[in-house]
């Protein structure tokens, strides 16, 4: 009896016992909220390819989707999971924080550890080929002489799309009516239709919302550029639940942090149309506690539920 | 336009893609002489298995099961008088008193070959009319949409058939399905008991495996019924370049069942069965001998299996262009594209016109395979799968559905959903309430819906915005058309009738 004890405490110590050293000693769960596919689900994809090798030592990275209640099913399950380093999962801002404003959510900016984020798509405000707006101040003089004359149509309420919307509102004075689609393409289909007159999707035309000019759109305006103080982008990156031992932490972002240096890595998302934009730890906590606030602001200005 | 269509071509014939045509025929035309088993329940099945394929593997195993098994359920409706699958039935007018006469051969020949044209007549309209409708579809605005939903709606009319009001329940509980989960403009949640996994609305593949699958296999289960044995000597085949001379005069007939087939096919709401039956009374209709029919005409035969070959790409004309399918199987097989991230719509064949117009091929191709594996190889081989044991055939498809909808989403809750809905399905079946209806409610509620509240919304909530455009004014016509049409004719039938007795 004391001797299967004793096996026992071994066993016990033997769990305990932080081995770090060895980490990863069993596969990464890489969870993204989306469907396979998609462009969250593309990106946890390569990301993860690329993490193994950063990690090295035969580490192995797997990539799990919990689709569902618009990345919400995945976001609370990374929220939810053990913080021991083998469960990551992918965060998309500032939709993940966004969908805390307006429904019931498990989570909220302190449920993680923010390790890196990767893609920044800029939002664009664009019109259709044939509109008869060829710049956005002629689009913005529209919509303050009649209010709500305009149609803009979103991929849905609540996403960064919407916000862009809502800032540019804001920022110029315009009202908008919005028009919120299931999903962007449906969204791109009606604005290429004329169904409505202006979108604010990642597109192409009239202004950028970044602060500075995209590479992969380098003549279109920024709306700083054009006056209005506006700037609104769809963020996708890499999180752990809170409360992450700091010696894996920093494993993990030093292995992100190397998984953008590699050029291999860098051609892949530029050729999936992902433009990059690499932050991590610290700095990539501050966009996440920025973006909470930006969607709580505008939630608490224009709640739209 | 039609350029994409040639470019199209090589990546068809890659080893792989053209393979999983072949099997998907082998598979259909097995499938579909199962009694019971269906083209959709087969398909859905397929669908989850499909994630880790390329598309045009996967696109190509469908279009393959598709034509398959429409002419497999010609099979079992010749030699038992069993249809295979519900467009077989008129199948079996003709079909079996040919068997009785020892022309079980011939019949299935006449069978395989009308399938095949039919299928191929499909094809050919799929891929004339679908690339010039998808530069048209920009015109369908979010009012538009509603009204094709709306006029789909209204056309479940015709699959009420002989009880409408325990059609129009099937049609309201599918509408009711489609209200589940975040409404499509705010967010709210509605019946969702708090259920993350209800937010999203419940995903038709999961509700056609359970509707469409599990009743059929419990009842494969529930009567393990011993039909009479096949024998393939019985069935006084020929080779196929042997009759084929015989079937010279049928061309006027086949003419007529393509032509319904494809117009049927094209409409939403109505499917195989209702192209049968409308090609199968036309044909008899301008038949010189209509006494025959009925008595082992093969031209009967090749009316229905003509027709019910003949909507099948032709559903995929609305499906592929407005994302509005028609039948339940073109339901499914958006499932299928959706599920390899390509969205139906005008953009998909800008975006991916290698995968859809490689998609059109394989319908050609899986029709002409009909003819050559199902006409001369196999057909005896294939009458001999009814003497297949039922409780084994019934656990492997069960098997195969628990697994296909747990790989949806990886998670357990859709299989209790499948599993409720095929308990509901189950009851419906034995109390003869039509499924079609629900389907069609499903989608076509979530379309309406939708549809209506964006348009108000770009409307700024004036209800003439429903009506400014010609495009919404011939749908709203045609929809009143649909509705009032078979009123008029049949109170014009009762006043003839009426004349008549006086």
């Amino acid at each position: 009896m004391r001797k299967t004890l004793s096996a026992a405490l071994l066993a016990a110590m033997a769990v305990a016992t932080p081995a770090l050293a060895e980490y990863p000693e069993k596969p990464i769960e890489v969870i993204v909220g989306y469907s396979a596919g998609g462009g969250t689900d593309v990106m946890a994809r390569t990301v993860a390819k690329f993490l193994e090798t950063a990690l090295g030592d035969g580490a192995a990275v797997v990539v799990k989707n919990m689709p569902g209640a618009g990345g919400q099913i995945g976001f609370t399950e990374v929220a939810n999971a053990d913080p021991d380093g083998y469960t990551l999962g992918t965060f998309n801002l500032p939709a993940a924080l966004a969908l805390t404003n307006d429904r019931n959510a498990d989570y909220d900016v302190t449920s993680y550890t923010y390790l890196a984020n990767f893609v920044e798509d800029p939002n664009t405000v664009v019109v259709s080929a044939e509109s008869e707006f060829e710049t956005l101040d002629e689009l913005l003089a529209a919509a303050k002489a009649d209010p709500g004359a305009i149609t803009v149509g979103l991929s849905s309420l609540g996403g960064n799309d919407h916000f862009s919307a809502n800032m540019i509102a804001q920022a110029s004075g315009a009202e908008f009516t919005l028009v919120p689609f299931k999903g962007a393409s449906m969204a791109r289909t009606a604005l290429m239709g004329k169904h409505v007159a202006a979108g604010t999707m990642t597109l192409s035309q009239t202004a950028s919302f970044q602060d500075e000019r995209s590479a992969f759109r380098p003549d279109v305006p920024t709306a700083k550029e054009l006056g209005y103080d506006a700037q609104m982008s769809s963020l996708r990156g890499i999180v752990a639940p809170a409360g992450l031992d700091p010696e894996v932490e920093a494993k993990l972002e030093a292995a992100l942090s190397a998984v953008n240096a590699m050029e291999e890595f860098q051609a892949m998302m530029a050729e999936q149309g992902n433009p990059i934009s690499f932050v991590s730890g610290d700095a990539f906590e501050a966009v996440a506690v920025q973006q909470d606030g930006v969607a709580r602001a505008i939630w608490e200005e224009t709640p739209w539920k | 336009m039609y350029s994409d269509l040639l470019h199209a071509l090589p990546e068809v014939f890659a080893l792989t893609n053209f393979i999983a045509v072949i099997i998907g025929v082998l598979a259909g035309i097995v499938v579909g002489a199962m009694p019971g088993l269906s083209a959709t329940m087969a398909i859905s099945v397929l669908v989850p298995f499909t994630f880790g394929l390329e598309p045009l593997v996967a696109l190509g195993l469908m279009a393959g099961i598709y034509n398959g098994a429409m002419y497999g359920g010609a099979i079992p409706a010749v030699l038992l008088r069993i249809p295979g699958t519900p467009a077989a039935v008129a199948t079996t007018f003709d079909g079996y008193p040919m068997a009785q006469k020892g022309q079980g051969g011939f019949a299935l020949q006449v069978a395989v070959v009308s399938s095949s044209i039919g299928g191929i007549a499909s094809a050919f309209a799929l891929m004339l009319l679908a690339p010039p409708l998808s530069k048209v579809t920009l015109l369908f605005g979010p009012a538009e949409v509603f009204w094709v939903a709306v006029f789909g709606l209204a056309s479940i009319i015709f699959l009420l058939g002989g009880n409408p009001v325990k059609g129009l329940i099937s049609a309201c509980f599918g509408v009711f399905v489609s209200v589940i989960g975040s409404d499509p403009i705010y967010g709210n949640d509605r019946f969702t008991f708090g259920q993350l996994e209800l937010l999203d609305g419940i995903n038709i593949v999961i509700l056609l495996v359970g509707l469409y699958a599990l009743p059929p296999v419990i009842d494969l289960l529930e009567t393990p019924l011993k039909t009479d044995s096949v024998e393939g000597e019985k069935l006084g085949t020929e080779p196929i370049w042997k009759a084929l001379p015989k079937m010279k005069g049928y061309w006027k007939t086949w003419l007529r069942g393509s032509f319904i087939g494809i117009w049927i096919g094209i409409l939403p709401g109505a499917g195989g069965s209702m192209a049968a039956f409308m090609s199968y009374n036309e044909a008899r209709r301008s038949s010189k001998k209509p006494d025959d029919w009925g008595k082992g005409e093969p031209e009967g035969v090749a009316a229905a299996e003509t027709a019910n070959n003949a909507d099948t790409a032709s559903a995929l004309i609305p499906a592929l262009t407005l994302g509005i399918p028609g039948t339940a199987v073109a339901a499914v097989m958006l499932g299928g594209l959706l599920v390899h991230g390509l969205q139906p719509g005008p953009m998909l064949f800008r975006d991916n016109p290698d995968v859809v117009f490689g998609f059109m091929w394989q319908f050609l191709f899986g029709a002409i395979l009909l003819v050559l594996l199902g006409g001369s190889l196999a057909t005896n081989s294939f009458a001999r799968l009814l003497n297949l044991p039922r409780p084994l055939l019934g656990s492997i498809i069960i098997v195969l559905m628990l697994i296909g909808v747990y790989s949806i989403h990886g998670r357990m809750f859709d299989v209790y959903m499948m599993l409720g809905f095929g308990a509901v399905g189950w009851v419906m079946d034995k109390l003869k309430f039509p499924l079609p209806p629900v389907v069609l409610g499903l989608i076509l509620g979530a379309f309406a819906e939708e549809n209506l509240r964006l348009a108000l919304r770009i409307g700024r909530g004036d209800w003439a915005v429903l009506f400014k455009n010609t495009t919404s004014l011939v749908l709203v016509a045609l929809t009143v058309a649909v509705v009032v049409g078979p009123m008029i004719k049949r109170r014009f039938i009762d006043s003839r009738k009426k004349e008549g007795e006086a």
